[in-house]
């Protein structure tokens, strides 16, 4: 019984693991494709993101399995809830990896306004907490995923800066109106990309420790 | 932790012959909750549930150190009644034990030999009992059929309705439902839910879901020694001791 646990276990974990390098490969790529400018990178990502979808399915039925079978306790419960909300957060990332590569298409010829405006070190930044909070999980590494956690103020402080330089420049140049407007668009996703690798990491910290981190700021402000 | 403690037990040794069955255990056992006792085949928590009634001052050899107190008095002490003791602390065992009699004279057993002839007030504690087992109902028509006729399940509600007539304040089960079927079972932990509103339980568990589910509170046991013993929800979620954690995701044993 044990035994049969386990391997369901690892094959979950497997799963997992193999369905986070696809998405990070999708990420890297979109994100090149901005680091860049050659839309080469941008190519293929949408096919690949049915491979995600088919993951996505596959390990929400291996933790329904697990849990009508085996009932599982205390850490093993945490991994599979865990693995459930991690699925779930690595699925929209896939997602967001296609709207990245859409979004690019349209806008690649405006390379200087792309890093004038610091989308690139934003998407730099979220494309690494994304990494680190696969590595978190893989390595099961409590350290990792707090340096995620740390790092989602940032990009949330640039998303903020690149906003107002992009509504600046539609004030002042209306010719870049329309890129720009797309550039808003491109900057939100990688906004929520950095944000699901927070709630990855969020759940990488309830499934070691057994600690909800998820809105522990917002709520504490509310108590106090 | 523990709010109102009905039973409160410190220091608690417990041998057999030379061999130490329990080892120091000390725990206060909340009034109208229910705590579950879990761990391993031989742990100790079978034998620990028998010191709440004095059950193994029927076995030879056994010495028994530590105190236990139900409602602040010490029941090992040399001038306690155990009769009454008895009356006041109901037991339910794993088999289902009616005696070769009716229904009716299963449940009205303990008051008559207790005193009561009254016929009607009998017949007042006999549907009382079998009302608060969930078995009246069932065997309302019937109160003579034999109690050895009934299902497993049924039986083993006889044995709570049994254990009811005698109006306890303390109910202990050791493994009430592991020889029921899951309909039964179900049966029995509803009753037990239900059971708390009024009476102090305490229940010994193989069955982890069950404890999880039926009970407020949960010690474990393992060699003789209590290793744990919170909130059920702690101990079935994070527990503090690994052992705790090693055992109930059935990494031993």
């Amino acid at each position: 019984m044990q035994e049969h646990f386990n391997q369901e276990i690892e094959n979950l974990k497997i799963n997992l693991t193999k369905m986070a390098s696809v998405v990070d490969d999708m990420v890297e790529r979109s994100i090149q494709a901005i680091e860049t400018g050659n839309i080469e990178f941008a190519k293929g990502i949408k096919e690949k993101d049915l491979e995600v979808d088919a993951y996505d399915n596959l390990i929400q039925t291996q933790c329904e399995n697990i849990l009508a079978l085996f009932q599982p306790f205390a850490t093993d419960l945490r991994f599979i809830l865990s693995s459930l909300m991690i699925n779930n957060q690595l699925e929209r990332c896939g997602d967001i990896a296609v709207n990245i590569s859409q979004r690019i298409k349209k806008t690649y010829e405006y390379k200087n306004l792309i890093d004038e405006s610091q989308i690139t070190d934003m998407a730099r930044k979220a494309k690494e907490m994304l990494k680190k909070s696969i590595d978190a999980f893989i390595l099961k590494n409590r350290e990792l995923a707090d340096e995620v956690l740390k790092s989602d103020e940032e990009v949330d402080k640039l998303n903020k800066k690149v906003f107002k330089y992009l509504v600046e420049k539609m004030q002042k140049e209306p010719n870049l109106i329309e890129p720009s407007a797309h550039l808003l668009i491109l900057s939100r996703h990688i906004e929520r990309l950095a944000d699901h690798a927070t709630n990855i990491s969020e759940n990488i910290v309830f499934y070691i420790d057994a600690k909800l981190v998820s809105h522990y700021k917002k709520l504490k402000k509310i108590q106090e | 932790m523990i709010k109102n403690p009905k039973i409160i037990v410190e220091n608690l040794n417990l041998f057999y012959g030379n061999k130490k069955a329990l080892d120091n255990i000390s725990l206060k056992i909340p009034e109208k909750l229910v705590t579950a006792f879990i761990g391993p085949s031989g742990c100790g928590k079978s034998t620990f549930l028998r010191t709440l009634n004095r059950m193994n001052d029927l076995i030879e050899n056994v010495k028994i150190d530590g105190k236990v107190f139900i409602d602040e008095i010490d029941i090992y002490d040399k001038n306690i009644d155990v009769v009454e003791l008895r009356k006041k602390v109901g037991m339910i065992f794993q088999k289902s034990n009616p005696f070769p009699k009716s229904i009716y004279e299963n449940v009205a057993f303990g008051p008559k030999i207790n005193g009561i002839k009254d016929k009607k007030r009998l017949d007042e504690i006999v549907e009382r009992s079998l009302i608060r087992s969930a078995l009246w109902d069932e065997v309302k028509d019937d109160l003579n059929k034999s109690g050895l006729s009934l299902s497993g399940g049924q039986q083993q509600r006889l044995c709570i309705a049994r254990a009811l007539a005698v109006d306890p304040d303390i109910l202990l089960m050791d493994e009430p439902a592991s020889a029921l079927d899951p309909i039964s079972t179900t049966k029995i932990e509803d009753l037990i839910f239900e059971l708390k509103r009024n009476y102090t339980i305490v229940i010994v568990t193989h069955n982890m879901q069950q404890a999880a589910r039926v009970s407020d509170f949960t010690a474990f046991f393992y060699m003789g020694n209590l290793i744990e013993y919170s909130d059920t929800k702690k101990i079935f979620t994070s527990p503090d001791k690994q052992q705790t954690e090693d055992y109930i995701r059935g990494r031993f044993g």
